[in-house]
């Protein structure tokens, strides 16, 4: 063996000084391990929870955070939307329980929309992490409930009181003791209560994972130190990537199909520095359909956008957030008032990420994507041959081409929302489905091409009758745009036996019925046959 | 020929593998190994199959002293499935969908495997729109006729195959597996028609529900069928050269062989089966030293992998991903539904390059320096450091005898590398070289320790076994990390798979799938379908060899309306209502393990039914055909390693490990060396040489 290089390299060692704090390999252990704390409990809520939205549908997202409410690590795989949500609802808990009464055994929960993700159908629980004694942290997940009570999900819900049962910000378990007053209530307002309740307790056997696994790490760390440090960390890195665009106002109108008008989304975003805030100020009003976006839904899309834009590469947690603020005018679609309905809510919150893409069009034109559209859904409950079923499927559409490459097709964006798949549809429901194809030539025309959107299309059976159905579907009037030159996507239709008719309200199915749903295009990117021409256009 | 030689007889196992073809035969029942080894032969595989048996046999015969020794049967893997979906060199192929379901491979599931990647990429679809062609018929969830399958419909469906002049045709119809009436008439049809088109349907492959991921993997298996069927022919002919009247095995992903015939047939079962060999080589090991609770652990150049087996059978998952566009993103690849050995992936190989990531942070992979240029120690011309450059600077590997000495490593390279790094992470040359090394392992003991706990276990009371050319470096460390006490390190890793092999029990999986409550199940229908499948099965066991057969009932079980199924295995018996009552009782042992309490007021459900029969399970006891131990106990150097406890070098004995006898006790930290690999024990721990010469470290740290 060759003594002297190893004397050589010691010599290194002795001449260097050791930095402060975390070392960068140590930092990069640590950080690993809560991401994979998170993961764990994350892999045990989707193994157990009943709900098809988590399991196919990815409707959920888990987090920890520190004793104050600040998100340390997400989920791998979690709903873009409730990133930004769950830590602040886990703030909202510590306004309303004290920290120096919090005890081992609490579990807070609710589904307030303005303190949680912006509908009641999503519940939050929280669960206070202890090491020797002393609150470290919160372990937290919101979910989407297979039922929450109320009228079907639907758009023409015109109140919040329509759309199912309210939790305020409660205990759920205190001190370990159940709330039983709570779980009767809940049990007693939803329509499937064996599984709503199902996934609430998946819900809490995830986050009690999460306490357990965090323990090893706990026992080797300080996670204030820890937790400070990698929020630092990516809000650096955050702020690096704002420090990179030019500073100035740079605006977007995105508009939504909407009820009697269309709805206009107004955004002026403002890069200032290292920091990046959005003003939604000129917006349309909130309306007495389901959907008003609540302030912090907003947020969470905004920065996603941001985020996927900026640094997709870099863990995610508080310190990403800070340097990004939103704002809304009050009564508006996004700061909408108590007690707006919220159910819808999705449709005008993915379309968020658009109107920051349209903003920065200019500035970052080699990432951006042209206008696509946000997924569809259809709901369907009822009773067949004696047993009650509900069922929901997601139908996705096409998305925007950019200056590289054609949109994708038939791809869920900004959410991630899967498909059902057509042998469990029909299983659950009494229904034939007809096609799940690409609606081919729905993209539009450019230098590249938008995506293909979705046709699905099923007949009720005929021994069955009375199908409840809802319907939340997207960019049917106006068209996604296309950029830089490029054609707009084609706009998504929704058709009852051949004939067009409005989404908003359910309809009752019957046997022989044929619903087509159509999803949209997504717009294409540069004129056609424009080359690499259009490229250097932007360039200069 | 020698009287007594009637009962013995040889067995050989051939794995090809990227670089190598690795060959083992063992004299049955003895247990005596020869291995050999040969440069793989992409352009006619089975030329260096040939070369690797024929060699086999001289070594043997030599040692033996016999001329021509029987051969009982040749078991065979090979990763050219893998390799032919990955490089997507497969067959002309044609899908057949059911009306409006031709874009089922393009849809998918419509979701995203990563939420922030603008730029990410989706697996491409094995046939193109163009070569999908859809035929009437209908069936509804239960599996009635709702339209039926017309005879213009099944003419209309020919003249498009043959428009298209596909050699092999993947069929996958809704609600086939159910019913898989609709796709065995369309597969007669085409036989009839189109006689020497290969025809694949997805009801014979995964009679499980979901559209999409059966159809997926109905495709991946039309697609290598051709080259599978021809490849493992022409193999059997050059058997045929050898000796007269070898039986071909094939080993298939669940941990079992089948016969060559089946595998041609159905050779996407074979798809992981050289992984899978791997894990019964360990597990065998296990056996052989009475440990019920094993971790194993492989880690070659690219890759490290890891299995969880409690109770001496491996965990078979039933479905799986290949070709994945990225690595280590679950989503990105093509969904396979077939049984296969669940092995994870913890982690990057030796080969994988360490970098300053944006943060400032140090980040491993997921490049890899590939063989060419390989690692900045190999001299080819790598600049970046990695695991091996790591492991070279801190002792553990030997620069001069790397590969039994035929290659040098160059440790000024490896230094230098790793220097630059290390200005950039502003930290010294050797905190870089452990924080790579000590990153990998921690986020391979991340990864197994997810594992472990997913599956209901707790660490403290496994032993880990270590293969693969990197294993035995860093597995001593993991399980220190995981707070695992014991590691053993079996003889002739670099050859596992073979020894795997040589382990395997025949096997034959079947299912299908029918999601009812427990409360609402036919049994007298069940008993009748179980009847018809073990049939079936008992007539491919007994190609494969198999004389004596266990069979067991799987069922995949869950509460009504939750997404994830929990297998349930019972033994077999004659079913009945009974039978429900066992499988709830296991139902509920499982979920309380893994989830601490059960569902209150929740209805248990069977999704998907198992049929598994199999020879029983052997401890197969496998020593050197020739003597090698030399009853050395002197360590031949001293050299000085990194000890990571002391965080400091120090210096202590190196062994070379076939030279030390069985029932030698030696004290860690200490470094054993082979030609395929080392075993670095950095930390205080009883080395002891097992009777067959396997290494068992105990880690002082937990005893």
């Amino acid at each position: 063996m060759p003594q002297q290089d190893t004397d050589v390299i010691r010599k290194t060692a002795a001449t260097e000084a050791k930095a402060a704090g975390f070392d960068p390999i140590e930092l990069e252990i640590l950080w690993k391990r809560l991401i994979s704390v998170v993961d764990e409990a994350s892999a045990a809520f989707v193994r157990t929870c009943f709900s098809t939205l988590v399991r196919d549908g990815n409707d959920f997202a888990i987090v920890l955070t520190d004793a104050k409410g600040r998100s340390l690590a997400q989920s791998t795989m979690s709903l873009p939307g409730f990133i930004g949500c769950l830590p602040a609802t886990v703030g909202h808990f510590l306004e309303a329980f004290p920290p120096d009464e919090i005890k081992p055994g609490d579990v807070f929960i609710t589904n307030d929309p303005w303190k949680g993700s912006g509908h009641v159908h999503d519940v939050t629980t929280a669960t206070p992490i202890f090491h020797d004694g002393r609150l470290v942290a919160f372990a937290a997940v919101v979910s989407h409930l297979p039922d929450i009570g109320g009228r079907l999900r639907s758009n023409s819900s015109r109140e919040i009181y329509e759309e199912g049962l309210q939790i305020p910000l409660m205990k759920l378990l205190d001190g370990g003791e159940p709330n039983t007053v709570l779980i009767d209530m809940i049990r007693q307002n939803i329509r499937v209560p064996e599984q709503g309740l199902g996934d609430i307790w998946a819900q809490v056997s995830g986050c009690r994972t999460m306490g357990e696994r965090l323990q090893g790490l706990l026992a080797v760390t300080d996670l204030e130190a820890l937790g400070t440090e990698v929020q630092k960390r990516s809000e650096q890195a955050m702020r690096d990537a704002i420090s990179r665009l030019p500073d100035g106002v740079y605006r977007s109108t995105v508009q939504h199909d909407g009820f009697d008008k269309p709805i206009v989304i107004e955004c002026a975003l403002t890069v200032s520095g290292d920091t990046i805030d959005i003003d939604y100020s000129g917006t349309s009003e909130q309306l007495p359909y389901a959907l008003n976006v609540v302030p912090i839904y907003t947020f969470a899309y905004t920065v996603y956008a941001l985020k996927a834009l900026l640094c997709p590469d870099v863990p995610n947690n508080e310190g990403s957030f800070l340097p990004i603020s939103t704002g809304a005018p009050a009564g508006s679609l996004l700061n909408p008032e108590y007690p707006a309905a919220s159910g819808g809510r999705s449709a005008i919150g993915h379309l968020l990420p658009l109107a920051v893409f349209t903003a920065l069009a200019d500035v970052l034109p080699d990432k951006i994507w042209a206008a696509g559209s946000p997924n569809s859904s259809v709901t369907m409950s009822g009773s067949y041959h004696g047993e009650r079923f509900a069922v929901v499927n997601f139908v996705n559409a096409g998305q925007g081409a950019t200056s590289g490459r054609d949109g994708f097709s038939a791809l869920s964006f900004p959410a991630n929302l899967g498909n059902t798949p057509v042998e469990m549809i029909e299983r659950l429901a009494p229904i034939k489905v007809l096609r799940r194809e690409l609606r081919r030539e729905s993209g539009g025309i450019g230098r590249h091409n938008g995506g293909s959107g979705i046709c699905f299309e099923f007949e009720v059976l005929p021994d069955a009758s009375d199908i409840m159905t809802s319907f939340l579907m997207t960019q049917m009037k106006s068209p996604t745009k296309g950029l830089k030159g490029g054609g707009d996507g084609k706009p998504g239709q929704l058709l009852l036996n051949g004939e067009a008719i409005d989404p908003t309200m359910p309809r009752v199915l019957a046997a022989g019925d044929v619903v087509r749903m159509e999803t949209a295009g997504g717009g294409g990117f540069g004129a056609p046959g424009s080359g690499q021409d259009s490229n250097r256009e932007q360039e200069t | 020929m020698n009287k007594h030689l009637t009962d013995e007889n040889l067995r050989i196992a051939v794995d090809i593998g990227g670089t190598f073809t690795d060959g083992v035969a063992t004299l049955a029942p003895e247990g005596r190994i020869w291995v050999s080894k040969s440069p793989t032969t992409p352009d006619d595989p089975g030329r260096a199959v040939s070369e690797v048996i024929l060699d086999l046999l001289s070594h043997a015969s030599e040692a033996l002293g016999i001329e021509t020794l029987p051969v009982r049967e040749v078991v065979h893997g090979t990763t050219l499935i893998t390799n032919t979906l990955i490089e997507r060199k497969g067959s002309h192929t044609a899908l057949v969908t059911t009306e409006g379901m031709r874009d089922m491979l393009d849809i998918g599931r419509e979701w995203r495997y990563d939420i922030y990647d603008l730029e990410i990429q989706l697996p491409r679809p094995l046939v193109p729109s163009d070569a999908r062609l859809e035929i009437g018929g209908r069936l509804d969830a239960r599996g009635a006729v709702l339209e039926e399958l017309t005879e213009e419909s099944l003419d209309a469906m020919v003249a498009g195959i043959k428009a298209l002049g596909a050699e092999s045709v993947a069929i996958s119809l809704l609600h086939s597996y159910v019913n898989p009436e609709h796709e065995q008439r369309a597969r007669a049809h085409i036989e009839k028609k189109l006689p020497g088109t290969a025809v694949s349907i997805s009801s014979d492959l995964a009679r499980e529900i979901n559209e999409y991921e059966r159809t997926s993997t109905a495709v991946a298996n039309a697609y290598v069928q051709p080259i599978v069927a021809a490849y493992l022919e022409q193999l059997d002919a050059r058997l045929s050269d050898i000796r007269d009247n070898v039986p071909l095995r094939v080993m298939v992903s669940s941990g079992g062989f089948s016969s060559a015939e089946s595998g041609a047939r159905s050779p996407i079962l074979l798809l992981e089966s050289g992984p899978a060999a791997g894990v019964l080589s360990a597990l065998n090991t296990a056996r052989q030293h009475g440990v019920d609770q094993v971790l194993a652990f492989d880690m070659g150049g690219t890759t490290a992998k890891a299995c969880v087996s409690a109770g001496g059978t491996p965990p078979v998952a039933h479905s799986f991903e290949c070709a994945r566009v990225e690595r280590f993103k679950r989503g990105s690849g093509l969904p396979i539904l077939i049984p296969s050995i669940e092995l994870i992936e913890i982690g990057a190989g030796g080969g994988s390059i360490a970098h300053r990531n944006r943060l400032g942070l140090l980040n491993i992979g997921p490049e890899s320096s590939g063989s060419v240029p390989g690692p900045a120690c190999y001299g080819k011309g790598g600049a970046d450091p990695t695991v091996t450059d790591a492991d070279l600077l801190l002792g553990y590997l030997n620069a001069d005898r790397f590969l039994g000495g035929t290659m040098k490593l160059d440790k000024d390279a490896a230094t230098g590398a790793t220097d630059r790094l290390a200005d950039d992470l502003g930290v010294t040359t050797i905190e870089t070289a452990w924080g790579i090394c000590n990153i990998v392992n921690e986020n391979m003991a991340s990864a197994a320790r997810i594992h472990i706990a997913e599956n209901g276990f707790d660490p403290r009371d496994f032993t880990m076994v270590a293969t693969g050319g990197a294993g035995p470096v860093h597995a001593v460390d993991v399980a220190r990390k995981l707070r695992i006490p014991r590691v053993l390190v079996p003889i002739a890793a670099g050859a596992g798979s073979c020894l795997g092999m040589l382990a395997a029990p025949a096997r034959i999986d079947r299912s299908w799938s029918k999601p009812q409550l427990v409360a609402d199940v036919d049994w007298s229908e069940v008993a009748d379908q179980l009847g018809a499948l073990q049939d079936d099965a008992r007539q491919e066991l007994e190609a494969a060899g198999a004389s004596e057969v266990t069979w067991t009932i799987g069922a995949e079980m869950r509460y009504v309306g939750q997404g994830a199924e929990l297998p349930v295995v019972i033994p077999f018996h004659e079913v009945g209502p009974s039978t429900g009552d066992a499988l709830i009782a296991e139902f509920e042992k499982q979920y309380k393990l893994l989830y601490g309490r059960l569902v209150p007021d929740a209805s248990p459900q069977i999704i998907t039914w198992r049929l598994v029969g199999q020879e029983p399970s052997q401890a197969h006891h496998f020593e050197w055909g020739d003597d090698r131990t030399e009853g050395k106990v002197t360590p031949d150097e001293r050299r000085e390693i990194y000890l990571p406890l002391r965080g400091d070098f120090e210096s202590v004995g190196v062994y070379d490990r076939y030279s030390l006898p069985p029932g030698t006790v030696l004290n860690g930290p200490l470094i054993l060396e082979e030609r395929e690999s080392t075993i670095v024990v950095g930390v205080e721990a009883d080395v002891t040489i097992l009777p067959d010469l396997t290494v068992s470290i105990a880690i002082k740290e937990f005893e």
